[in-house]
């Protein structure tokens, strides 16, 4: 399964990446949301998004939006993993279509239970 | 100050240990336990390196963050799982205590439900300019026993 880690911080794109990789994921990366949907016409196959919010260009909030608008990634799941932790904001991704939503700092497992919960892990890695 | 933010929740240290520990623990250390208040004298901070983000709306929030090059490249190496004496490069290194700066003013930005949003991290060898900003709270806490500084400010 391929996933697509939005965020433009080098280092964030690593953690995340890594996780998802470690549960058998394949990764692609996109520093901003404008470039990540540049990335998900090149791979159609994306299964996962994980989308920080505050990012330069194209953030991850107008992101969902746009990805939402198209028919064509209706099956993709998407989940913000972000430092916006207020009720407002939370709410508000959720509306415009995000799955889940994670808060910063998390720990590994907390991005596997999530992934779990959405039924994207492979049997053999399920928690 | 502006009448949509209570600041109440940020008046003292405490909470931004409490952000700086959880930070740590989950994503830096994987335990908890390794930072807490500086005890005795404030040090200086050696080859110091400043990072900051700011909330940005009528008012500006700033957290900075400060550091000395050395711990910051600790820093870095554990959260990227880097290899002990692994070179970290200035991009390595802006990036991860950027993410760090990022997370603690977000979690501030949380705490006192500002309306402005978060601007991308600075990280520069000087502080940043504060001008007429008040300084709400000025932290030195212990990482593993090396000096980490973590202040609050509004500015006008």
């Amino acid at each position: 399964m391929k996933a697509l880690v939005i965020d433009d911080s080098r280092v964030m794109r690593r953690i995340v990446g890594t996780i998802l990789k470690d549960v058998g994921f394949e990764v692609v990366e996109a520093g901003d949301g404008q470039e990540a949907l540049m990335r998900l016409e090149q791979h159609p196959d994306v299964r996962l998004c994980c989308i920080d919010w505050n990012m330069p260009v194209m953030n991850g909030y107008e992101f969902i939006v746009a990805a939402r608008a198209k028919p064509e990634y209706r099956d993709i799941t998407l989940m913000m993993i972000t430092t916006e932790g207020e009720q407002d904001q939370i709410v508000r991704a959720l509306a415009a279509g995000a799955h889940e939503y994670v808060i910063k700092p998390f720990t590994a497992d907390v991005i596997i239970d999530k992934l779990d919960y959405l039924g994207l892990l492979d049997q053999e890695v399920s928690v | 100050m502006t009448a949509t933010v209570d600041w109440a929740p940020v008046l003292d240290a405490d909470p931004l240990l409490q952000i700086t520990q959880d930070l740590f623990a989950t994503m830096i250390d994987d335990e908890p336990g390794y930072v807490s208040h500086w005890e005795g004298e404030r040090p200086e901070l050696e080859d110091a390196r400043h990072t900051w983000v700011d909330v940005a709306d009528e008012q500006i929030v700033r957290v900075v963050i400060g550091t000395g090059r050395e711990t910051g490249e600790a820093i870095t190496r554990a959260l990227l799982r880097m290899a002990p004496g692994e070179e970290v490069t200035d991009e390595d290194f802006v990036d991860a205590v950027g993410e760090v700066a990022n997370v603690v003013c977000g979690n501030v930005k949380s705490l006192v439900t500002h309306p402005g949003t978060l601007t991308i991290p600075v990280v520069a060898d000087a502080p940043p300019p504060l001008g007429d900003g008040e300084r709400l709270v000025d932290a030195c806490l212990s990482w593993r026993g090396a000096p980490l500084t973590v202040s609050l400010w509004v500015l006008p």
